[in-house]
């Protein structure tokens, strides 16, 4: 998938597009609110997601040592209450935990310079293609095999609905 | 906006006594210029006319997907009145002083016929036209493919007009110097390497030259959403913005192109002449291929992904914030596929 732009310039851009295309065209004070709240949810959701992965992780692994400390801290407690907290121990408790999810700007760099690595091949494989290297064919094949499906995958993730917009 | 309009109208009517401007409005669609509607009630001595209008303007300067001059396409607009019986709008002028509208703009009539042509097509209320009305539209299409270039363009600037090389002079100069635009072209919207496959494109486009074919005044923007309809008929082909001197089949391509971008079916109609490139070919007699409609459709694609993709390029940049470059990502993925198809992509079929 592309990185350029990221899902965070594209929240970015809806807000833009709210306040410079929308809100200065609504004579509707509820429609005006609406269009406020839109963009404070908006907002709300370029800060969760970059955050969202390691903090489901990091609550996970902080819930089950929780579930294994609260049931240290009641010692010999007895009664049906004190022996659920424990069964809790026992059994979620005991859960794994789970890894941290990978540095997504670091991923991001790495995968970036991987795909202009390609296009560079690209060039040069058009290089040996017009001196007449039929080999260069097969190789670039190759790359065509890697982006293909791909592609593929792209669009079908990303396209909404048929047709463009504001197309007769 | 009403005030610089009835100005610009005095200069066009200098015999009216007085112009009233009403209904103005926004069109919506059309991703390349900012148009509006509106009526002028124009009253002379002896008599009061309603005229219909439409004022096209361009973008803000760093918004514009396509740099093209108004003048270009008024002075195009009126040659093709002039010199054929391709159904255009009549162009009244242009204003190519920023400070008028705020930015370069022309007037042009408006005209009759339904411009929703997604009702031609899946089910629309108009479905029953649609073959009389693609038929008369590839009989438009022959009819421009086969005007005059000299009379069209006595002026030659429909060569070049984005001035960025492109030679004329010959066949193999179009395109030879059409490839070194888009190469030269590709670092101004390479804004991700998901971009790949316009640059492989280009070069596959430049390693496969097909037959050469005779330069023809080609509409440059050929797609299901540039042209009106009534009872059967084009009524007008609109959006000149990309006309100019090229190969025949690029309107072809790019039609194939929009066809799939716009969930329309234009190029399997008329079906009783075995569809458009058919009754082009019948028309013609240039049997124009399939594999070369292919090949127009990846050149075609290429001719407008290069402004649009550096539009987006520079939205992405931060250069502006208009929402459209944005989205234009999303709905210009829709063609990807069928790229990758002609390409040949192993595993896309």
């Amino acid at each position: 998938m592309n990185t350029t732009p990221s899902i965070d310039d594209l929240l970015e851009g809806l807000i833009f597009a709210i306040s410079d295309d929308i809100i200065p065209s609504l004579g509707d004070a509820k429609a005006y609110a609406t269009a406020a709240m839109m963009q404070s949810v908006l907002q709300e959701i370029r800060q969760l997601l970059p955050v969202f992965d390691a903090y489901l992780v990091d609550e996970h692994n902080g819930m089950t040592r929780t579930l294994r400390d609260a049931a240290a801290a009641l010692g010999d407690a007895s009664g049906e209450a004190a022996d659920h907290v424990r069964e809790r121990a026992s059994t979620l408790g005991q859960w794994s935990d789970l890894p941290a999810p990978p540095d997504r700007e670091a991923t991001t760099a790495a995968h970036r310079a991987l795909g202009e690595a390609l296009v560079a091949t690209m060039l040069d494989l058009d290089v040996l293609q017009r001196a007449g290297d039929t080999r260069a064919d097969a190789a670039l094949d190759v790359v065509r095999g890697h982006f293909g499906p791909r592609y593929l995958r792209d669009v079908a993730t990303v396209l909404v609905g048929a047709g463009m917009l504001g197309r007769g | 906006m009403e005030d610089k309009l009835i100005e610009f109208l005095l200069g066009t009517f200098p015999d009216a006594e007085e112009i009233f401007i009403e209904e103005v409005a926004p069109i919506p669609g059309g991703f390349s210029r900012e148009t509006y509607r509106f009526d002028a009630r124009v009253r002379w001595a002896d008599r009061e006319e309603l005229l219909p209008f439409i004022l096209r303007k361009d973008p803000p300067k760093e918004a514009a997907i396509l740099n093209t001059s108004r003048a270009i396409e008024h002075d195009l607009i009126e040659a093709i009145r002039l010199h054929t019986t391709v159904p255009v709008s009549r162009s009244y002028g242009y204003e190519m002083d920023p400070g008028v509208f705020g930015e370069p703009a022309m007037v042009i009539a408006r005209m009759h016929g339904n411009g929703s042509t997604s009702d031609l097509f899946n089910g629309g209320p108009d479905e029953h036209q649609v073959d009389d009305v693609v038929r008369h539209l590839c009989e438009v299409l022959v009819e421009l493919h086969s005007a005059d270039i000299s009379k069209i363009d006595a002026a030659g600037v429909l060569g070049d007009p984005r001035n960025v090389g492109i030679d004329t002079s010959s066949w193999d100069r179009y395109m030879d110097s059409t490839f070194d635009y888009y190469l030269d072209s590709y670092p101004s919207m390479d804004y991700d390497p998901g971009v790949a496959i316009m640059l492989d494109s280009f070069l596959t486009l430049r390693r496969q030259k097909p037959r050469p074919m005779r330069l023809s005044l080609v509409h440059g923007d050929f797609n299901p959403a540039n042209f009106l309809y009534a009872n059967g008929r084009v009524t007008a082909l609109i959006d000149w913005e990309n006309s100019r001197i090229g190969d025949p089949r690029e309107d072809l391509g790019w039609m194939t192109t929009m066809d799939i971008l716009s969930n329309t079916s234009v190029m399997s109609h008329p079906r009783d002449e075995g569809g458009f490139l058919a009754y082009y070919n019948k028309l013609t007699g240039l049997d124009i291929t399939a594999e070369e409609v292919d090949y127009f459709t990846l050149f075609g694609t290429a001719n407008i992904a290069v402004p649009v993709q550096a539009a987006i390029a520079r939205r992405v940049a931060g250069e502006h914030r208009q929402f459209l470059h944005l989205y234009l990502i999303q709905a210009s993925s829709a063609t990807i596929p069928n790229l990758a198809r002609m390409l040949n992509y192993p595993g896309v079929s």
